[in-house]
Parts: structure tokens; sequence; C-alpha cells
């Protein structure tokens, strides 16, 4: 679905990786490494200072930029709300396409498990979690192919973040989406990913199988990541 | 009647000064050559815009008021650029804007009669007028830089869902609009109940029968809560598309939005 070219942006320096249809990526690092950096790449939220990126073989520059954010969604690593209710936030992407169907609501409280009471909560009064739920909704109000997700659950306490990975899990089954997760957490890295993508020092040190690569690292740079 | 303060009285004003610089001495707040310098420097001030104003006063007004105005808005412009210097394309976009507002609210006057078209009243009420508008646009340009800054994961997020800049900054642009308009609103409310308007307290105090002079004044508070509603309006409308670049990315820094062009 993506192919990087010998991408550049600092601080990464011409990295080059292949994303298939369906693929579960986990991509990781320490912090700074460049990862926000990297996801921002992919629906275009930032252009690379050097090398290509082509999304469906096709130089990514070549797409319609609002129809390719609204197929690669992407979920930030705090929740960054719309004033308004959750149901102003879950109409906002469709409703820029004239999309929006009043029956989708419901649906897609259903898929974070939020009650249908919800729709008409300020968001503002809502927990963390329940803010998480609401903006990865909101992203999936669009229907992405693809799903990027910055450290979607850091925030959140250990079980919420657990609830938050079924409801990931179950998602992705159902729709079949292509998913890369940013997490520093490596269970969860382990629970949902089936690809590492492994970046440190302006770099694409390891591009492996999980869990292979976590249980065997090939470089000295992953091995003390894991280490730590 | 023309009441006349004397020149003995006015020096009896440096009570007014010392107050304030003594104060400065004893609690050492280190503001004496402030106090000192500013009070001069605006006494100053005033008495030249003083005779320059009676000089302009005594020009046929066809030509004594675009002077005026032209120098007004001209200054106004810089003034307002000074709040955003890093964005592109400021300084025309403050100037036409300050044009049109004035433009329209002369108009309006001279067309319904509410201001004869000579120096001595159109002069100090587009003074009022075009004053006012510099600083609602000066605060527009900052607050949409401020909320611009705060509301950057807010605008992201509306990005990546596929908003067009101008969708996505639609809340910035009510925000900022929201707090150009809301003193506005709030200065109108309370008119005449806590603190009489300046223009009327002179009126009165020159003579003119209060009535008379509440006249002046609704022309004039009018007139500038129209003219700041469309100053920031304009502002915030010519301006916010700068903070993006043409692939709709939001552009960070501010060398960043100075290349812009
Ligand atoms: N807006 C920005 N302007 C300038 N530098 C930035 C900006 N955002 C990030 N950086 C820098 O780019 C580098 C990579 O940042 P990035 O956010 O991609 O790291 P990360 O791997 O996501 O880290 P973390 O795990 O802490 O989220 C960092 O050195 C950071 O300081
Ligand atoms: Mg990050």
């Amino acid at each position: 679905m993506f192919r990087f070219e010998n991408v550049s942006q600092s601080p990464l320096q011409g990295v080059t990786f292949e994303i298939k249809d369906q693929d579960k990526v986990i991509l990781f690092g320490p912090s700074g490494a460049g990862k926000s950096t990297l996801l921002f790449l992919f629906n275009r939220l930032s252009d690379p200072e050097g090398g290509h990126i082509y999304y469906k073989d096709e130089r990514i520059e070549k797409h319609d930029i609002t129809s390719l954010r609204k197929n690669v969604g992407l979920v930030l690593q705090s929740p960054n709300l719309f004033p308004g209710t959750v149901l102003d936030n879950l109409k906002y992407g469709p409703a820029l396409f004239d999309e929006w169907n009043e029956n989708e609501a419901r649906k897609l409280l259903d898929y974070v498990q939020l009650p249908i009471s919800f729709l008409d909560r300020e968001v503002d009064q809502l927990s963390g979690g329940e803010q998480q739920r609401v903006s990865l909704a909101r992203t999936l109000a669009n229907q992405p192919e693809m799903l990027l997700l910055d450290e979607p659950t850091s925030a959140l306490d250990n079980r919420t973040a657990e609830e938050i990975e079924e409801v990931l899990e179950r998602l992705i089954k159902e729709h079949q989406l292509t998913m890369l997760m940013v997490t520093h957490d490596m269970k969860q890295a382990r629970r949902l990913g089936d690809r590492g993508l492994f970046i440190s020092d302006g770099k694409l040190q390891e591009d492996g199988k999980i869990p292979e690569m976590l249980d065997q690292p090939d470089t000295e740079a992953l091995y003390k990541f894991l280490e730590e | 009647m023309s009441p006349e303060i004397s020149n003995q009285s006015l020096l009896f004003l440096i009570v007014f000064v010392v107050v304030p610089l003594t104060l400065s001495y004893f609690y050492q707040l280190g503001m004496s050559r402030d106090i000192l310098w500013s009070s001069l420097r605006g006494t100053v001030q005033l008495f030249a815009i003083g005779y320059i104003l009676t000089y302009l006063f005594d020009l046929p007004a066809s030509f004594g008021i675009p002077l005026m105005v032209g120098i007004m808005l001209i200054i106004a412009t810089f003034h307002a650029r000074q709040k955003g210097k890093e964005l592109p394309y400021v300084l025309p976009v403050v100037f036409f804007g300050l044009l049109i507002v004035e433009v329209s609210v002369l108009f309006m006057w001279l067309t319904f009669d509410m201001v004869q078209f000579r120096p001595s009243e159109v002069i100090p009420m587009s003074g009022m007028v075009i004053g006012n508008s510099m600083v609602a646009m000066g605060l527009s340009l900052e607050r949409m830089k401020s909320e611009f800054k705060q509301n950057n994961g807010r605008l992201l997020a509306a990005l990546s869902l596929g908003a067009k800049p101008k969708q996505a900054s639609h809340l910035i642009v009510q925000k900022t609009l929201h707090a150009a308009l809301i003193p506005n609103v709030d200065r109108i409310k309370t008119i005449g109940l806590v603190q009489l308007p300046g223009m009327m307290t002179g009126l009165i105090l020159g003579g003119v029968d209060p009535v008379m002079a509440i006249k002046y004044q609704l022309v004039i508070s009018l007139s500038i809560f129209s003219s700041v509603s469309i100053s920031a309006m304009f502002v915030t409308i010519a301006m916010y598309r700068y903070f993006f670049n043409q692939n709709k990315q939001l552009v960070e820094s501010a060398e960043e939005i100075e290349s812009q062009s």
C-alpha cells in the first residue's frame, strides 16, 4: 500500500521500507527518534525533505490530498477533540465530504464501546479514556482503509489501555484495515503487531517479524533498546 | 459659552505628575524617568497636534481631510502591522482593511448627514474610527497567532480528517472574531453608566447641549462598533490562509510563514 524510498525527514535519514495491505505494523524506537514525524508523512500532514513515497504504486503527490487523508486515518497521541458534543466530533470528517448519515453515530459508538447516550455529551466532560475512544471513532467515521495510531494508549491506565486494544483488534479484523501503530509498550506490540519497524539514530535499524525480532534482535541498537 | 483653562492653571497639573513620581521614589519602582519622560512627551505631542489641527481645520475640506486621513491610515497601518510582522502581506492587508472601513464609514456619515464634511468634524471622528480599527486589527492578528499555536493538535486532527485549511481554521476564525467583538459589545452595553464617553464629555464641557452630545456619541460609538467588527473580520479572513501552505499543511515556524507568498 505504501512504499518509502530513501525518505529523509529530520531526524530520519534515508529510510526505505514497504507496507502491504492489511499489514499490522508496530513502529517503535527511542523518544525523539522520529516516529511521529514518520507517521505524518503517510497522510501528507508533512512532505519529506528527501526521497519518494509511493501510495498504491503511484507517487503520493499524485493523489488528491483530501481523499488520501480520508483513506489513511490518523489518530493523534492526544485526543484533540473539537469543542462541542461527541456527535459533533463524529460527524466532522464525513460532513466534510457530505457523507454523514445519522445512523452511523450508533455504529461508531458501538465500535469503541461507548453507550449511545454519549452522543450529546460535551467532550470536555469526558474522561481521558473516553476522549481517546471518541478520537478513534472520529477517525473511523471516515471509513479509512489504513489506520495510523500514535501511541493511542500511552496516556491511559492499563485496564483502559487493554479495552482500547481489544476495540482496535476487533475493528482491524472486521474491516481488514492496514495498521501502523507507534507504541512504547512492547507487550502491546506483541499483542497487536505482526511486523515491527525499529527506528533509532535517524535510521531504520530493523524491519522484521513480531515476535521474532523482539526475541532475537539482529542489531546492537535494538538489543539495547529492549534492555531498558 | 467657551470655557477656557488658563496657562497658570495648567501649570498646576504638575501636581498630578508629582504624585506618581513620589510614589515611584518611595517604593523604589524605578519608574521616575519613565513617568517624567512620558508626561513631558505626552504634553508636547498634544500641543503639537493642537497646532497642527488648528492649521488643518483652516484648510479647505477637500484638501485637509484626505491629507490628514491619509496620514492617520499610514501611521495606523504600521502600528497594527507590528503584531503580525512575520506574516506575509500584512502591510497591504491592514492598509486596505483600514481604507475600506474608513471610506465606508465616511460614506455613511456624509450620505445620511450625520457628520458635515468639515475637517473639524471628519478628522477627529475618523481618528477614532481608524484608531479603534487599528487596535482591533492588531489584537486579531495577535489572537489568531496564539490560537493557531494553542490549537495545533486540533488543526492537525481536522486536516488529517480531510479538512481544507478554510474548514480547519473555522474554529480559530470564530474564536478570534469572538474575542475581538466581546469588549465592544460590553462597551456598548454599559455606555454612559460608568464613564461618560470621552467625546461626549468633551462636547458637554465645550458647552454643547447634552442631548446633542449624545447624538454625536451615538454616531461615533456605533460607527466604531461596526468598524471594529469589519476590521477584525477582514484581517482574520485575509490572513488565516498564510498559516497553511499550498499542500494544505500547517506551516510551523515563523521563517516558513515568512517565505510563503
Ligand atoms: N514541530 C517541530 N519543530 C521542530 N522540531 C520538531 C518538531 N516536532 C518534533 N521535532 C523534533 O523532531 C525530532 C523527532 O520528533 P518526533 O516527535 O517525531 O519523535 P518521536 O519518535 O515521535 O518521539 P516521542 O516518542 O517522544 O513521541 C525530535 O528531535 C523533535 O525535537
Ligand atoms: Mg511522538
